[in-house]
């Protein structure tokens, strides 16, 4: 049984330690459930490379759906309003739900199973490879170090935008980097993990640590150990229980933001 | 503590009991629970069988567990459905890393191989085509006389695993599949009377079942499922069974019952509920209850 839960361990390592930062940045931005738009829009570009001929899983369809991602990044960041009558999570759902609802439009004309195509564009972390685990290391790695070079820009942009433009930093710029890289990154672990596990990744670590604490550097250690800790119970939850993986990790990390939530209120 | 410690220990001295029990025997995984009754009668005593899914689930959307994995790890066969309906099973099996059970291995058998396949798209096969598999419909183990070629299958994968035991596994199917072909013969003798009826289904799973009883499928209520159907489909399936006489609906538990419904009140016509696998109502607990099951229920409401 432990070798079993070794992979999906590694991944959730793996998963931890970009979520949990980029989860700051969301949680910041009030933009909560961009990752969900993102990786619905990445899926609509898999789905409609398919109709185009284009097998999943392949690179062609990795292509297409990068190209759809870039676009929501494009999308997320020019509608970023100065002044806030609208919160931008409102077009971030519509942007969801009008994707997803396309997405069984197209799924209607296609000439398989629906089932099928769903199972195919999300991942069970209970069944990781190897090589998943490395690909996914080396392109979070890749991210999460443009992200720390240029660490003050991105912080800026998340942070306070009047200081940014105090800068002249150019914020639609930043924006489109930010979301598109923050798209790379959910699309991919979307696909290893499915869509609820990585909401949790990037979510509540990220709520822990702006729980307890208000300094970027503790808050991402907190973060990280707050991923980690979830992981483990959640897996061996799964394991000794019997329960699928990734929905276990998931309560288990409502379970983790209950408790942060009351000890601080004890605390106080 | 102590006590947990205890449960530990003692969960560990079954599980490593149970390991060399099992040595004894050959140890069968199936996807199914239909396909686990199938080993059961033809492995007797000398297979351990147990099924990953259970009588009720959707098998397009099994939920994949830990334990599943650590029961194909312990296999020394395993039985598919296979048609790309049980996709869950590929993860399962990669996970397992069992390599007596991987595609083409000795104790890999995909129980589709020999069956008359309905449905198989001829040509090219394109999106304006609709719902189409590409080796055909994959629901097969609705149509009982399609059991002999997988028992056979089965049969001889046994055989080849377990050469001993040759004799006890040939004695085992003749029996079994004695017993099926009278069994066979009752239900078409109970079904004769609505020969040539015309039926609709939920979604498209019936087509063997309707062939053994020469019923017609006249229409599906959503071909894809998880897809609600468009008003102008529901619109001409309503039409439809109004001209043609259609008065059944034969539906899964797992589908949405209550649209199959509304769907019947307009067009006066009823809703049978049928399980699809064994288990899926109790009291059934073998493919021969199943159809015993299913038959008598909808004779009952043809009637």
């Amino acid at each position: 049984m432990l070798e079993l839960m070794l992979l999906p361990f590694f991944a959730c390592i793996v998963l931890t330690g970009i979520h949990a930062y980029l989860g700051i940045h969301v949680i910041e931005r009030e933009v909560i459930f961009v990752d969900l738009a993102l990786a619905q829009i990445a899926a609509l570009g898999s789905i409609i490379a398919f109709m185009l001929g284009i097998e999943f899983h392949t690179t062609g369809a990795y292509l297409f759906s990068l190209l759809f991602t870039f676009i929501g990044a494009t999308v997320f960041s020019v509608t970023r309003l100065k002044e806030r009558k609208v919160p931008q999570e409102a077009l971030i759902g519509v942007v969801y739900v009008v994707t997803a609802a396309l997405a069984v439009l197209l799924i209607d004309r296609l000439p398989s199973e629906a089932g099928h195509i769903k199972y195919m564009l999300v991942g069970n972390i209970l069944f990781v490879k190897w090589s998943e685990i490395l690909k996914m290391f080396l392109l979070y790695s890749a991210v999460g170090l443009f992200h720390y070079f240029y660490r003050k820009k991105f912080l800026i942009i998340s942070i306070d935008i009047n200081k940014a433009k105090k800068q002249n930093l150019s914020i639609k710029w930043w924006d489109f980097l930010f979301y598109a890289s923050f798209g790379i990154v959910v699309t991919s672990s979307v696909e290893i993990a499915g869509v609820l596990l990585v909401f949790a990744f990037l979510i509540v670590p990220a709520v822990c640590a702006m729980i307890l604490s208000d300094t970027l550097k503790t808050r991402l250690i907190i973060g990280w150990g707050m991923g980690l800790l979830g992981s483990i119970i959640g897996l061996y939850f799964s394991a000794a229980f019997d329960f699928p993986t990734g929905s276990t990790i998931v309560c288990v990390f409502g379970l983790l933001l209950l408790i942060t939530a009351l000890t601080k209120k004890l605390i106080k | 503590m102590e006590k947990s410690k205890i449960c530990l220990i003692l969960l560990t001295i079954s599980l490593f009991a149970s390991s060399t029990y099992a040595k004894n025997k050959l140890s069968a995984v199936t996807a199914t629970a239909d396909l686990a009754d199938f080993v059961r009668n033809i492995g007797g005593d000398k297979v351990e069988v147990v099924s990953l899914s259970v009588g009720n689930q959707d098998l397009h959307a099994v939920e994949p567990r830990p334990s599943m994995v650590m029961k194909v790890k312990k296999a020394g066969l395993l039985v598919r459905v296979g048609m790309d309906i049980d996709l869950w099973m590929q993860g399962v099996i990669e996970a397992s890393r069992n390599k007596n059970v991987m595609r083409d291995a000795k104790g890999y058998l995909d129980a589709s191989l020999n069956i008359h396949k309905l449905e198989v798209p001829e040509g090219k096969i394109d999106a304006s085509m609709g719902d189409i598999h590409i080796y055909g419909n994959p629901h097969y183990l609705y149509g009982p006389e399609n059991a002999a070629p997988i028992l056979k299958a089965i049969k001889s994968k046994l055989s080849e695993l377990s050469p001993e035991n040759k004799e006890y596994f040939q004695e085992n199917c003749n029996e079994y599949s004695g017993r099926l072909g009278n069994k066979i013969n009752e239900w078409k003798a109970k079904m004769e009377p609505f020969k040539g009826m015309k039926i609709v289904t939920y979604h498209n799973s019936w087509p063997y079942f309707a062939k053994m009883f020469d019923l017609k499928v006249a229409g599906c209520i959503e071909p894809k499922p998880g897809i609600p159907p468009s008003p102008a489909h529901i619109n001409d399936l309503v039409e439809k069974m109004r001209s043609e006489n259609v008065k059944t609906i034969i539906i899964e538990p797992y589908y949405n019952v209550s649209v199959a419904e509304s769907i019947a009140k307009k067009a006066g016509a009823k809703v049978v509920v049928l399980p699809p696998s064994v288990g899926g109502v109790k009291g059934v607990d073998t493919y021969i209850d199943l159809f015993d099951y299913n038959v008598n229920k909808l004779v009952e409401s043809l009637r």
